[in-house]
Parts: structure tokens; sequence; C-alpha cells
């Protein structure tokens, strides 16, 4: 698998970064049959996807709206399919027990790709030409979503995908395509350059390190911050890019006591993150700000880490949070929490409940199923979502921000935008660890 | 100036607590021929054992290895007279597939039962160092660096000093010889894989608290652990202490002087490198046979 298509900053550490450790170990071990072994015991885990029956076919006024997808429901991406299959039906139960859309209930046909690039074709092929869905919505991670939406320009199926924000996506001139995140990777920082844009020249950070896993969602975002930054006279004095299976984070900590840097903007996935800032604090450097990517979301598994009173003032950027004052968060909350446990949605679901919020406004403001006309809908307008608004360019990439949050007091308050800030306060420069 | 020394220190307090890790695969290695790929998967065990001991009962992560230690040297003992007994005379290619199960098995339980989530044990010293001067010595590491030592020493005694130590050299050394003697084979190897086993409850308790782990997180040590017994010389407990403390120098120094991508290569570029120019390892000749002299 490549690690080239896949999407940003999983909540929980996915199975499939998983796979790929297994599959490296194993050929450093140099045991081919090893290797067997393992692609035996991943297999094991696929199923085909299931089909329910039926031809939705054409619109009455009380027939339902049928709306197909394909997710990642077995394999892989398993973890985060299953949390956008979550957000998709809680959108429909809520959209349904509001009446539905266009007065037609709204009816999801869910089927499994079980993480395969050759399966999610052939079931959105499906549901286009035989099932002869209504509407189409995404499924998880670039690596799905690229040749999923392929498919759906060919049948001219307007494709609102959750995830799915590798660059190559947008490459290829596609019209149907809108990706409802605020920002692909290289843009996710933005809102967090923006913020140190608007300190006093004086006050800026004037030196920053940038350490970065080697990670197709880390690296977009690492790099355009410092090419931004370095732009507005930071200078770098550190600048490296470490592989996925670093453990020791001590060294990196002498080298950067050492540069002292007034910023660290660290490209973390999860464990690279924690162990950073422990071992900052046990070589004794604190740092004026520190930025890492997606480690400081994943909340209680961060906080446990590095310790509640080492999280202060850490910022990062991300899609969603569950205390932002974007129109109808609380209520998708909420109604996460009643469906499942009471557990808080994980920004996957949150992405998934955006993209059919998006398509929901597109067929109520064409007033039907027309694809071109949702199609042009979309392009000429901006539409507002639990992730704040959203609009596209020609090629379906979003124009948006992310949200910057940071820990205070051993809670994540939203920083910025101002509009969704959840906190005036923005604890800068950040306090010596304790 | 300090930079370096600093790097030094660190290198070589990591050092320490990898040759720990490694000693269990050395040892087994060393008595029966086996590559036991699922030390690594013991030790996250263990880490997790021990992150839910700490959790409930607020006991000192490292202390917890008084528990643990026993209860891995039972599991390796149940293990062998189990499975592992079934591949004896095979050739350790076998034990490498039946071992690698073993792995597998261990992170589909830990998956099922503890959830694919990170976990780390964080007593009050996790983040903390002892201060000399400039120079930093995270307490954490210089604990788990003392409990290396002393798990060696321990190691190295029982298997030179005592009638079991004893025993297991001579059925390695000469299986038929041992046996007319009355050491019994089956017997005297569950012994050593129970050993091997248990040197994972302190190293498995120390990884929990100074790193991050989920289920899966063994492939990262297994391959490091590999690299270093390669470099010590197969089968040979002092090999494994010099190999560990080189490599933990060698990736601490290139990740302070080199670049950080190579740091974590270190490991597979030894592995390399021995197998081209010196097969045996540093220690491998004159120790091959016998783990502890």
């Amino acid at each position: 698998m490549t690690d080239q298509m896949s999407h940003p900053a999983p909540p929980q550490p996915p199975r499939l970064r998983t796979t790929w450790r297994a599959g490296r170990r194993l050929a450093l071990l140099g045991t081919a049959t090893c290797a067997a072994l393992l692609l035996a015991a991943c297999g094991g885990g696929s199923a085909p996807g299931s089909s329910g029956g039926g031809g939705d076919s054409a619109a009455a006024k009380d027939t339902p709206i049928t709306i197909g997808i394909s997710l990642p429901l077995t394999g892989d991406f398993s973890q985060p399919g299953g949390e956008a299959k979550r957000g998709y039906q809680v959108w429909a139960d809520m959209v349904n027990a509001d009446g539905g859309v266009l007065g037609r209930q709204v009816k999801l046909k869910i089927v499994d790709d079980a993480s395969n690039q050759d399966t999610v074709v052939a079931d959105y092929t499906k549901l286009m030409t035989q099932d002869k869905v209504d509407l189409v919505l995404g499924t998880f991670s670039s690596l799905l979503n690229f040749p999923a939406s392929a498919v759906a320009e060919k049948n001219g199926y307007v494709f609102v995908e959750p995830a799915g924000g590798a660059p190559n996506m947008f490459s290829r001139g596609f019209e149907y395509l809108f990706f409802a995140q605020p920002a692909t990777a290289p843009h996710q920082a933005d809102v967090f350059v923006d913020y140190v844009k608007s300190l006093p020249a004086d006050k800026r950070p004037q030196t920053a390190a940038y350490p970065t896993q080697d990670d197709p969602f880390t690296r977009p975002v690492i790099e355009s911050m410092q090419k931004q930054l370095e732009a507005l006279g930071v200078k770098t004095v550190f600048s490296q890019v470490y592989p996925a299976d670093t453990t020791n984070f001590q060294s990196i900590a002498n080298t950067l006591k050492n540069k002292k840097p007034d910023l660290i903007a660290q490209g973390a996935v999860f464990e690279d993150g924690v162990g950073l800032v422990r071992s900052l604090k046990q070589l004794g450097y604190t740092p004026k700000a520190l930025f890492q990517t997606s480690a400081p979301s994943n909340a209680g598994q961060y906080s446990d880490g590095v310790g509640a009173a080492n999280t202060e003032g850490v910022f990062y950027t991300v899609s969603w949070n569950e205390q932002a004052k974007t129109p109808l968060n609380p209520e998708f909350v909420a109604a996460y929490g009643k469906a499942y446990d009471a557990a808080l949605p994980a920004e996957d679901a949150a992405d998934a409940f955006a993209a059919a919020q998006v398509l929901q406004k597109a067929v109520e403001a064409t007033k039907g199923v027309d694809q071109d006309k949702i199609k042009d809908w979309l392009h000429a307008n901006e539409v507002q979502t639990i992730l704040g608004p959203l609009s596209w360019s020609a090629k379906g990439e979003p124009q948006g921000d992310f949200i910057l949050a940071q820990w205070q007091s051993g809670k994540v308050q939203v920083v910025g935008p101002a509009d969704a800030a959840t906190s005036e306060t923005i604890v800068y420069p950040k306090p010596p660890w304790s | 100036m300090t930079e370096l020394l600093q790097a030094v220190i660190l290198g070589l307090l990591i050092g320490g607590v990898y040759a720990l890790m490694a000693s269990g695969l050395t040892l087994v290695f060393g008595v029966m021929n086996i590559i036991n790929v699922a030390q690594g998967a013991f030790l996250i065990f263990v880490a997790m054992v021990t992150w839910w001991l700490w959790k409930h009962t607020g006991i000192d992560p490292i202390l917890a290895s008084v528990i643990t230690t026993p209860m891995m040297f039972g599991l390796g003992w149940v293990l062998y007279r189990t499975v592992i007994v079934r591949i004896r005379g095979s050739s350790p290619s076998m034990s490498v597939l039946l071992t690698f199960g073993l792995a597998l098995t261990i992170e589909g339980i830990l998956n099922i039962t503890a959830g694919n989530k990170f976990k780390s044990a964080t007593p009050s010293y996790f983040e903390e160092s002892f201060r000399v001067g400039d120079i930093s010595l995270p307490k954490s590491q210089v604990y788990g660096f003392l409990a290396a030592m002393l798990v060696l020493a321990v190691l190295y005694v029982v298997l030179t000093r005592t009638w079991m130590g004893r025993a297991i050299r001579a059925s390695s050394q000469n299986p038929s010889g041992a046996a007319l003697v009355g050491v019994g084979a089956t017997s005297t190897a569950a012994l050593a894989f129970a050993l091997g086993a248990s040197t994972s409850g302190v190293g498995g308790s120390i990884l929990s608290v100074l790193y991050p782990f989920f289920p899966a997180s063994h492939y990262d040590w297994i391959s490091r652990l590999l690299g270093i017994i390669v470099l010590g010389g197969m089968g040979s407990l002092p090999g494994a202490l010099v190999g560990a403390l080189v490599l933990g120098l060698a990736e601490t120094l290139t990740a302070t002087y080199g670049s950080l991508r190579w740091a974590t290569l270190v490991f597979y570029v030894v592995i390399l490198a021995v197998l081209l120019f010196r097969p045996q390892g540093l220690f491998g000749t004159r120790l091959r046979e016998d783990v502890a002299v």
C-alpha cells in the first residue's frame, strides 16, 4: 500500500499504520515465508460488500432519496471507515427526523469495500449503473477516493468526499469532485501562520525548528508552514525529516536545546509528538511556542502520554472540534452521543457528517437531484457545515481554514479563527515545563 | 562539547535498556537455536500488564517487574511445554515462523482486550531528569539502565553458578551427554525458554515508562533487538550488552550529528555489514555454543 494516499490525522492510531510496519519489519527479517504468513493473516479480515437488493430508481415525491456509499468497513481503514459510517448515519437520522430532504426521506445504501481499491470501483459502479441511486457520497481515504471519484466523474455523479486531501486528487481537472474539509494538507497550518502574522513583529518567534515525521499528512503541513514563516522573516534553524519508527527523541531534543529555536513546529502523528514533548522536558528546553500537527488532537491519549501539566500552550490545527461554535455542531455531538453510548464523535465522523450536509444543501437549493445543477451550484456557492463554511475551487479543492486549537489548563480550546473560538486567551509565550 | 557529552550519555543509557531487552532473545538462541521473534510481543504484553497494574493499583511500573518477571517465567514455561516443544530439532527458520505466529497472536489478543490505542505509564518521574551541570540524565532511563545491569548480572550468575544454569549450558553443548548424567532435555529447554521470557518482565516494565506503546509496537522492537544480537554475536550475552551499547551510541550520535533519517537505519545497516564482514558477530566465534562464558 502506498502511504501517498490516505487520510490526515486519524484520531486513533489506525490499523493501517500497523500494517505498513508489519510489512516493513518482515522484509527486514528477510523471511519470505513470514511475509506470506502475514498476508494470509491480513487477508483474513476482508469480507465482500453486502449489497442489498433492489433498484430504487425514479424519484416520485413519496419515494425516499437513496444515497449510495461504499466505505472501508473492514480491512486497513476499518476504524476510520466505521467512524465515517456513523457520521453519515447520524446525519440521515437527524434529517429524517426533521422531515427529510425536499420532503422525501433519506435512505443510505452503504456497502463495504474492504479497504480495497478494486472493490470500491466495483461498488460505486454498481451503485450508479445498476442500483441507479439518486446521489452518492464519498468514501474514506485518498487511496479509495482517488479511483472512486473517477467512477463518479465518468458517470456524471457529484462526488462529495469526507476525506481524501492528497494533492493529486485535484490535479485531474474533475468537475464533480468536492472535498468536504476546510483545507488540503498544504494549507492546514495557514491559520497558525495567520496567528503569527497577527503578533507585533517584536513578539513573533524569530527562529524556528521543523522536525517532521516522514508521513504524507504531516510533511506537507510543516513544509508549507516553514515556507510561509520564512517569508515572514522567521529564521529556520533546524529542518529535518525522521522515519516513522523513530522512538528516541532525546537526541532531537538535545540538538534543539543547542539551537534554541523560539518556535518548534513538529509534524507529529502521535507517539513522536509525545516523545518530543517528554524529551524536551527531560533536557530542560522550553520553546516560546510549540506546534504539533495531529498528535495533540488525540485528546485523552495525548494528555496521558505527556502528562496533563505538560500540554499547556501546545498548538495544533484540526478540521473539526466538538466544541467549535459552528451551526448544528452541538446537535451533531449530542445526537452522536445518544446513538453511540455517549461517545464523542471522532473527526472522521464529523467530516462525513459535513460531506452529507454539503450534498443536502445543494439538493435543497437546486430543488432536485439533477447532478449537473448540484455541481454548478456547489461551484458557485458557499455551504455552512459543522466544520465551518466550505467553498471550492474549480478543481474541487476547499478554500477554507482549519481550526487553530490550543491546550489550556488541561483542556482543548479553539483559539482561531475568531468566529469559531471558544477562548479569547492565547497562551504565548509557552510557560516553562512544570 | 556539552552537546557531545550529552549525546554520549543518552546513547549509553538507552543502550543499556536495549541490552536488557535483547538478553532474552540471545539467551534462547544460544541455548536452543530458537529465534524468538515473539520476544518483542512479550515486551509489549508486559508493558500492557504493567500499565494496567500501575493504572489500577498505583504500583511503580519498574517495581511491578517483581510481579511480571515470574509471570513471564511461567508463561514462557507453559508456551515451551505446549507449543515450542513441537519444533524441537527443527531448523531455526521453523522457530521464526512459529514464534512469529505467536507474536501475531499476542498482538491480536492485545488488540481485542486492550484496544488499538496508545498507552503509557507515567509515574511521577517519567519526564524528569537528574541534572549534573548542563547535562541531563533522564530519570526513567537511569532507573532502566540500572535495572538492566542488575538483570544481566543475575542472568550471568544464574547461568554460570547454579545447577539450573549449568544444566541449561550442558544440554545446549551436548544433549546426549547431559541426558546420560540425568539432565532432562525437555525440562531444561523449558527452563531456558522460561528464563528468556522472564527477562521481558523487567524490559517491558521499563518500556511502558519510556515510550508510548500499542499492540503493534513490537515490530519496531524486535527488528532493533535482532540488529543488536546479530552485531554482538547471536547467542552471546556479553555480545548483546556490547552490541546494545554500540548501537545505542550509534543511533544517538547519528541523530545528533548526521541525519534523523539514518538514525533508525543504523540497526539494519549493522546487520548487513556484520553479515558481509563478520557473520559470527563481534563475540560470535568463541561463544557460539556457550551463552555466558
